[in-house]
């Protein structure tokens, strides 16, 4: 037979391959973009400050394009603590009616010959999306001329919405790595830093951020406090109840057990 | 009875109960219907899915209420209207989502019970397959009512399940153009989506689930020792093992009901969207048909027949794949032809492929949870070879075999497993490194089954005697 055959060099190769392959793990044809890290942000619903705040710079600039269609206007003043004649006078309704859902400014229609994509309804944004990532989110504009609004997002690649909060944030540049988008090797946005000052300090911004982020998650989780409330007291309810069960059961089923112990003893 | 004076409520009752069997019914099927004493815990579930089913039926009511069946309102109609706009409208539509996944919890659960104790085998194969035909319907009801909502994943989810029947050779395209009355999913489908989901389909499960407890009142319970108890009878014709199913079995549903609404309230008021998996994150945003989402998921109690699914490079063979699931849960009683029906008395090795028949198939959710990379797809290829496995090696145990028997298993079931990845490969449908990765999980576990049948010949070995009568074996003793 001819010299040249060998088991190692005919198996070993296919041997090194199960190896690699056993242990090379997902890697080698995963879709994997490179994760920016999320900020975290800590809200509450009882901070009522933080709602009207949020609820002024949302009802009086985001609703230019967005809309609120899940929501009334009427349903707010519950929800910041305030009663109807104080909202009215300072937060408003933009000329719409108390009862009215609150809807955008600029028609749909317009929104998408100008960028592409309509802007999405704002009622259910905090459901789709963590409070984290609407933080980060709302942070993290930067300037990217290659884009026709001249801005991008960290956690929105691409996005279509332009860098609305420039003049209270300033402009900011990324902070780019070496990442994966969509599986191939790209220079991928993790982070953001300062370019200009605006009018308002990083941590002013931020905190306006935050009661942003608190108010669309009031609105997108309407029944929150209700729910915790009531949910203590019908969970209560079933907890006795499975008591109150339990010892009708024992009494029932006291004699059948004493049958079966007899029966036991027989055996 | 005629003895004594009847009351005027009395009466009143004798007059329908000569007209309606009103007390025939309730002394024939509750108060003198013997059940085993030994039921366990495994023996609530069906009840509790009866519960559901009464609750999604009281809630879908208020929810078809308000629910408007038009691509332009369903999303609003849900979202503003029942959640904001009714009052407690909020409650009933979380009661309705956790209800859907508190429903096949249930119905899994009793469908393992029934695996379990053999609740399949003479004369119980009809009321398993009927069993079969309930969780089929519920299934239907459960991908209908997903349409509904109209967010992203339920218009996305339901392009792909009525894509699947374009996978017919020929009729394919007119069959679903037929079933979404028109070319994309649109207002013909939802309107029809809607009318199956709260009028055809419910209608057909309550009289499935009747006939299946028509037929459990025929052949009576079985129990976790799997044994007859109407074999063993005392001088009045009364099962020595039996315990009339009212009151004892009520008290005891009654104390499991209140336990599980424990459970079942504190996803509704706490996590009504179960973390993302009753109700996905994407059907918070409006369908838009001009935007596919990049991962499209079916909710979690369909999962797994999602990664046998996406695990056959073909679309005909990855349904006939995800249908034979199906088919090999219909044929139980068909495969497992041993005598005894309890996994109490049955061989070590059997016990261990009945617990591998739940651990693959939550694996193969786990799987179709991550993106539908190539790596995913194969690794689902695999595990659904060990799921297919756990079904096809049981006329194994229905014997004591020999070492040569089990090699012979052992050789033909390795073969199968390596032809299918052979032709795979033969197909070009995935790279050698790929299939490498992760096809030692069925021959790993085919290899361990069967060699340990070989090595360990006790452990294919059932127990010796069967009880005559129920053991004092249960959950509360």
């Amino acid at each position: 037979m001819s010299a040249h055959f060998s088991i190692t060099r005919s198996v070993g190769p296919w041997l090194l391959l199960l190896g690699a392959s056993l242990f090379s793990g997902n890697a080698l044809a995963s879709v994997q973009s490179t994760q920016p890290p999320l900020r975290p942000i800590t809200i509450s619903l009882r901070d009522h400050a933080a709602l009207r705040t949020g609820a002024l710079y949302t009802l009086h600039m985001c609703v230019a394009c967005h809309s609120i269609q899940g929501t009334r206007y009427s349903e707010l003043p519950p929800v910041l603590g305030l009663d109807k004649q104080t909202f009215i006078a300072t937060i408003g309704t933009n000329g719409q009616h108390f009862h009215d859902t609150i809807n955008s400014a600029m028609s749909q229609s317009l929104m998408l010959k100008f960028l592409g994509v309509a802007p999405p309804d704002l009622t259910e944004i905090a459901g789709r999306h963590s409070p984290a990532w609407l933080y980060t989110y709302l942070t993290s504009f930067y300037v990217d001329p290659s884009r026709p609004t001249g801005s991008n997002n960290v956690v929105f690649y691409n996005v279509g919405m332009p860098d609305v909060f420039a003049s209270m944030q300033g402009l900011q540049k990324p902070v780019i790595v070496k990442g994966l988008r969509y599986g191939s090797p790209a220079e991928v946005a993790v982070g953001v830093r300062p370019l200009t000052a605006g009018s308002m300090t990083h941590a002013q911004f931020d905190r306006t951020a935050r009661d942003i982020v608190t108010f669309l998650y009031a609105v997108a989780h309407p029944h929150q406090q209700e729910r915790m409330r009531l949910g203590r007291w019908i969970i209560g309810l079933f907890i006795l109840l499975s008591v109150l069960t339990y010892l009708i059961y024992r009494v029932y089923w006291s004699r059948v057990i004493t049958a079966k112990q007899r029966w036991w003893k027989a055996r | 009875m005629n003895d004594i004076p009847r009351s005027r409520v009395g009466r009143v009752f004798d007059w329908f109960d000569r007209r309606l069997p009103v007390s025939t019914l309730w002394r024939t099927q509750l108060t003198e219907y013997a059940a085993p004493k030994n039921f366990n815990i495994w023996y609530v579930f069906g009840s509790l899915a009866l519960l559901v089913l009464v609750m999604q039926l009281a809630t879908g009511l208020f929810l078809a209420i308000h629910y408007q069946p038009n691509p332009d309102l369903a999303y609003w109609s849900v979202v503003r209207t029942i959640q904001r706009d009714s009052r407690w409208g909020w409650l009933i539509r979380d009661m309705h989502v956790v209800g859907a996944s508190a429903f096949f919890v249930l119905v899994y659960l009793h469908m393992y019970r029934g695996i379990l104790y053999g609740s399949y085998k003479k004369p119980r194969e009809l009321l398993w397959l009927i069993g079969i035909f309930v969780y089929l319907a519920l299934a239907a009801e459960a991908f209908l009512g997903y349409l509904l909502p109209w967010g992203q994943m339920s218009y996305w989810g339901s392009a792909v399940v009525t894509n699947f029947v374009t996978a017919l050779p020929w009729i394919g395209k007119p069959i679903a153009q037929w079933l979404r009355g028109s070319f994309v999913v649109g207002l013909p489908t939802l309107n029809r989506f809607f009318v199956f989901h709260v009028f055809l389909m419910p209608v057909l499960l309550l009289a499935l689930v009747l006939v299946h407890l028509i037929a459990l009142h025929q052949v009576g319970s079985n129990n976790p020792d799997g044994v007859e108890i109407h074999e063993n009878n005392n001088d009045t014709g009364w099962p020595r093992d039996g315990i009339p199913f009212h009151p004892y079995y009520t008290v005891k549903d009654l104390f499991a009901v209140s336990v599980f609404f424990i459970v079942f309230f504190w996803f509704v008021f706490y996590r009504p969207d179960g973390w993302g998996f009753m109700l996905d994150k994407l059907n918070y945003t409006p369908a838009n048909i001009l935007h596919t989402p990049s991962d499209i998921h079916p909710l979690w109690f369909f999962l797994p027949f999602y990664a046998m699914l996406r695990g056959v490079p073909d679309k005909l063979f990855g349904i006939l794949a995800f249908a034979c699931s199906f088919v090999l849960l219909a044929c139980l009683p068909l495969l497992d032809r041993n005598p005894i029906r309890s996994i109490r008395y049955r061989s070590v090795l059997y016990k261990s492929n009945l617990l591998a028949m739940p651990l693959s198939f939550i694996w193969l959710g786990y799987i179709a949870h991550g993106q539908a990379t190539e790596h995913n797809m194969v690794y689902g290829l695999h595990v659904t070879e060990v799921f297919y496995a756990t079904f096809l090696v049981l006329p194994f145990f229905n014997r004591a075999r020999t070492r040569l028997t089990a090699l012979i298993w052992l050789l033909v079931c390795e073969a199968v497993v390596w032809s299918i990845d052979a032709w795979m490969y033969s197909i070009h449908a995935h790279g050698w490194e790929l299939m490498l990765q992760t096809n030692w999980i069925p021959s790993l576990y085919l290899l361990l089954l069967f060699g340990l049948a070989m090595l360990v010949p006790a452990w294919t070995k059932d127990a010796g005697q069967l009880p005559e009568r129920l053991t004092a074996g249960g959950v509360f003793h």
